[in-house]
């Protein structure tokens, strides 16, 4: 896979699915961008880490992700989020004694905004070798 | 689905089967993707491409999971299910691209799902010369089938699977 591909788009109502849906979903293209194993698995600690804090943050009932992988990097792009929100879930990710594990994992975080809306758009690669 | 046509011979679980035919789904009407997005506790849209179908085979699995469908159901849904997106690979766009759209929703003692495309519709395919077993098959496994579609805005099946099933004869 060299393209990028159109981005996949998931959307769940805000509740116990979002977290089984959305790690296995990640946890595909994370596969299908010919991730290592152990980005492989940072990759499903952001989408669990996305399902269990996005909720407070959405601006209606789903969490909605858009993803698009290419060779070796997957990106998700997070929102519709309330203003304010794509700040406050990469903060509420933080675990005490470990410290911010989204900001530590990614490897491009940026907060694109569209009028009241705010998306988080998180970037994971690997440029090592093989 | 653009291959099937002979849905209204199906044999079906003994739920109902509705054939809403050739209907104009875009302008004047719900477009297919504006049908998909009623309430839905999970909706994929995903481009209409053979590795996408196993991904919604996994989403299901999640699914049934967290519902705590019964194995045969759970393996029913499936196989409906990825029959209709492989058929939305296969026929709907001809070989160019385009989306699947999957809506998923718990419905009382149901489980709804909706594979709807923007493809050229139902209607034969040229690529295709045998019986056309992907919607019978289809109705046969799911409780209630509802079948829309449009001669150039997408097709829609709405596929109704019960929680519980009567012990079915041998």
């Amino acid at each position: 896979m060299t393209a990028v591909e159109a981005p996949t788009r998931v959307s769940v109502t805000a509740g116990p699915l979002v977290g089984p849906v959305l790690r296995r979903v990640v946890g595909m293209f994370a596969a299908r961008a010919d991730l290592p194993l152990d980005r492989l698995d940072d990759a499903v600690l952001v989408a669990d880490l996305v399902a269990a804090r996005a909720p407070a943050h959405v601006m209606d009932a789903t969490v909605d992700v858009a993803l698009a992988s290419s060779t070796r990097s997957l990106d998700l792009r997070v929102g519709p989020l309330r203003a304010g929100g794509g700040r406050a879930l990469v903060i509420d990710a933080a675990v005490p004694g470990v410290g911010n594990v989204i900001e530590r994992l990614a490897d491009g975080l940026e907060i694109e905004t569209e009028g009241e809306q705010e998306f988080l758009r998180v970037r994971l690669a690997y440029s090592g070798a093989d | 689905m653009a291959g099937d046509t002979s849905s209204s011979h199906a044999p079906f679980r003994g739920g109902r089967i509705t054939d809403s035919g050739h209907r104009d789904l875009g302008s004047g009407a719900r477009s297919s993707r504006a049908v998909a997005a009623l309430d839905s506790d999970i909706r994929l849209t995903l481009p209409a491409r053979p590795e996408n179908v196993a991904l919604v085979r996994d989403v299901l699995g999640a699914l049934a999971e967290a519902e705590g469908l019964p194995a045969r159901v759970t393996d029913d849904m499936r196989l409906a299910v990825t029959e209709a997106c492989t058929n939305v690979v296969r026929h709907a766009y001809g070989g160019g691209e385009g989306t699947i759209d999957v809506s998923m929703r718990p419905t009382g003692d149901a489980l709804e799902v909706i594979v709807a495309d923007e493809g050229r519709g139902l209607g034969s395919s040229a690529d295709t010369g045998g019986p056309g077993l992907g919607m019978p098959l289809i109705a046969a496994l799911t409780d209630s089938l509802e079948v829309e579609r449009g001669r150039s805005t997408g097709s829609r099946l709405t596929m109704s699977f019960l929680r519980t099933r009567a012990m079915e004869p041998a």
